[in-house]
């Protein structure tokens, strides 16, 4: 993987960069003055305790929120949040996308909407490994299928950016990583990835960079081993990091 | 694997989205419920319509005077979608909300908003799915129309188009304000309440100020049901129909300003009273749009052939001062009888209210109460009578006309029909039920996963 990462240190354009990026629930403060950047094809982990802001933070960005301050800029121009699903496309945490329709039809959906061919929705199904319950209700679906269910959606869409909210909840190890390898695939072609994820072993299996979000701030960025020369702890485990730095 | 940059550009197909929308609704049980609910409700109605007509026609048939009176408009078809009406109101709103609450309730909803469709097109192709769904739930009131025909009762095409088309505004504004509440709502509890607190809240309207003038009449034209009222009596008005579709656009718009999440409520708001300003103006226009066709068989919206043309001819303006209150059953025949007939068939009338509300406590009467006053150009005549017969003679003489010879034209003949309808139930609580299970269990099939779907297995 670190080979991967090197090579993608060499690609200067910045696809993503979000600029003090602010997010209140009245008086609450949900995030606070975010600022981080995301390279193509890099994938980036927002890693923080529950409450810490991950899931706000995905979906401001997504323009599913309205933020409070800050901006979001897209290949140097600002991009305005009515305009975010241009470049973002984000995956929630506990979705049953159409509980009453059968998974192939959730998924049939999707790629017709963005004009994939047949071809195209099978090789996302096979690649999460969709097809035992093809002919099933989605509110049948167990955790991990439904997980799996929006995955194939998410690879469906055409977005250069994907945000997804924890993407192996549901998942036991082996699945874990056959998703990880997925990822790592897509993005190995050029797009990009954000991923909210609680389960530090999962986030350091996948992630090239971490931001480290803990109350709604950003407590450090960077990929592992800037994080252990942050901390001088050589060999830190990501979790042995968080504690560390949160 | 990815879809190069222009390809992304192009605008997506309405087609997947129309679909998904269709199937969403066919396949909640709120629709297919409906649907059951309204057979015996609508089998009801039309057995009693059918035999209340049969009562009346068999005296008719004796005596064609009677059987003039008899329109299947009044005796069975208006009875029987009345009971449609009901299942309308108070059904479909769950229906139409499912159409965008489930959607809500399980997140897709922040799925679909990120989908390459505009708002207003997610709108419209749940609006597309909710008319689909009135015209499934509308299949037991239009069996009646087959049966009655069986029967061998009289169906006029235009009359019975035009209440059809009626009924689907209705659903069509009833959808509108479900699709609104579901869209400003957390979940379909609370969007249930807001559309059932809207259409049941117009019959409070129609209950409380029926008969009243002024401010409380006005409140009372809010009321949803007067948007049936005009198909009922067979008239088919395009302000009326302009009006209907400004309020559903209205709705749909409002509800598109709030389908997307992320903008702040101010902006909404904003934009929400734009869309209202708007739809306000339009209904303001629709509501200039006077002409109205009589579709009746029996013309009960006109008077005579000889006399709607001749009083077509007759340029100048008409003013008609009425001294009666608006509660008074003489102000509703003249209304019905004659001002209603005169505003469509001529050019320039303009109806003066000047009776309020007469005061009985008063010892002397009030001498002008219940005049009626007419002034074409610069000549008037008063008249206490509501009937056309004396009123427009009395027209042609303030304009100097010759009355039109009374051309012996066809008369309505009327359409008495002795039958049963108790067989009927057979279909309203057999047949029918059994075909709408067997739709439902349709709907429900697993659907045909092509091979290449399969193919690729769990890793």
């Amino acid at each position: 993987m670190m080979a991967d990462i090197c090579a993608r240190d060499a690609i200067p354009a910045q696809a993503l960069r979000v600029a003090n990026l602010t997010k209140r629930y009245g008086h609450e403060l949900a995030i606070s003055d975010v600022t981080f950047s995301l390279v193509p094809g890099e994938v980036l982990g927002i890693v923080g305790p529950n409450g810490a802001g991950k899931t706000t933070l995905l979906e401001t960005l997504a323009g599913l929120l309205a933020a409070d301050s800050g901006a979001v800029f897209w290949r140097g121009k600002q991009l305005p949040p009515q305009c975010r699903r241009d470049a973002l496309f984000y995956l929630p945490d506990g979705v049953k996308p159409y509980q009453d329709r059968f998974a192939a039809e959730v998924v049939s959906f999707f790629g017709s909407v963005y004009n994939r061919s047949a071809a195209e929705i099978a090789a996302r199904i096979a690649a999460v490994g969709l097809a035992p319950v093809l002919g099933k209700r989605v509110r049948a679906l167990s955790k991990g299928y439904n997980r799996r269910l929006l995955i194939a959606i998410g690879l469906l869409t055409p977005q250069d950016v994907l945000l997804m909210d924890e993407p192996f909840d549901g998942f036991d190890l082996r699945q874990t990583r056959h998703i990880v390898e997925v990822i790592r695939n897509e993005a190995a072609k050029g797009r990009s990835f954000m991923l909210a994820i609680h389960q530090l072993a999962d986030a350091e299996r996948v992630c090239d960079r971490f931001i480290l979000l803990a109350g709604g701030q950003v407590r450090a960025i960077g990929t592992l081993d800037e994080l252990r020369a942050q901390t001088s702890r050589r060999g830190a485990s990501l979790e042995e990091l968080f504690l560390a730095l949160t | 694997m990815r879809l190069p940059r222009a390809h992304r550009l192009c605008a997506p197909s309405l087609r997947p989205l129309l679909a998904k929308e269709l199937a969403e609704i066919v396949s909640g049980r709120a629709l297919w419920t409906m649907l059951l609910l309204a057979c015996p409700l609508v089998g009801f109605s039309f057995v009693q319509a059918v035999a209340l007509y049969s009562e009346a026609s068999a005296a008719a048939l004796q005596s064609p005077v009677l059987a003039t009176s008899l329109s299947p408009l009044d005796g069975i078809l208006v009875p029987t979608f009345g009971a449609f009406y009901l299942a309308v109101t108070l059904l479909f709103p769950f229906v139409a909300i499912r159409a965008l609450g489930q959607e809500k309730e399980t997140g897709a909803l922040r799925l679909l908003v990120q989908l390459p469709y505009r708002s207003s097109t997610l709108i419209i192709a749940k609006l597309a799915a909710v008319l689909a769904a009135w015209a499934l739930v509308s299949i037991p009131a239009l069996s009646t129309l087959a049966i009655w025909a069986v029967l061998g009762g009289h169906l006029a095409l235009s009359e019975t188009l035009n209440l059809l088309l009626g009924h689907l505004l209705y659903g069509l504004l009833v959808g509108a304000i479900a699709l609104l509440a579901a869209t400003i709502s957390d979940n379909s509890a609370t969007a249930a309440i807001i559309a059932l607190a809207v259409t049941i809240g117009s019959w409070v309207l129609d209950f409380t100020f029926a008969g009243r003038s002024g401010l409380s009449a006005w409140f009372a034209q809010l009321s949803l049901t007067q948007t049936l009222r005009s198909f009922e009596q067979g008239l088919f008005s395009a302000g009326l129909v302009l009006g209907i579709m400004a309020v559903v656009c209205g709705l749909a718009a409002v509800a598109s300003v709030w389908l997307p999440p992320g903008i702040v409520p101010r902006i909404k708001l904003v934009r929400s009273a734009l869309c209202v300003l708007v739809t306000v103006v339009a209904i303001v226009i629709a509501s200039q749009i006077r002409e109205a066709v009589d579709v009746t068989e029996d013309q009960r919206n006109s008077f005579l052939p000889a006399d709607q043309r001749l009083l077509a001819t007759l340029r100048l303006p008409l003013a008609v001062t009425v001294n009666l209150a608006p509660e008074d059953p003489r102000y509703v025949d003249l209304q019905r009888n004659v001002l209603a007939k005169l505003e469509r068939a001529m050019p320039n009338v303009s109806v003066v209210f000047a009776g309020g509300r007469r005061d009985v406590a008063r010892k002397s009467p009030d001498d002008a109460y219940g005049t009626i006053e007419y002034v074409y150009g610069n000549r008037s005549d008063v008249s206490r009578s509501t009937s056309p017969r004396e009123i427009l003679p009395l027209l042609y003489a303030l304009a100097s006309t010759q009355p039109p010879a009374s051309a012996a034209g066809a008369e309505y003949p009327g359409y008495p029909l002795v039958a049963s309808a108790e067989a009927t139930w057979l279909w309203f609580l057999g047949g029918l039920p059994v075909l709408i299970v067997l739709g439902w269990s349709w709907t429900r099939r697993p659907p045909r996963i092509p091979a290449s779907f399969v193919e690729g297995g769990p890793p």
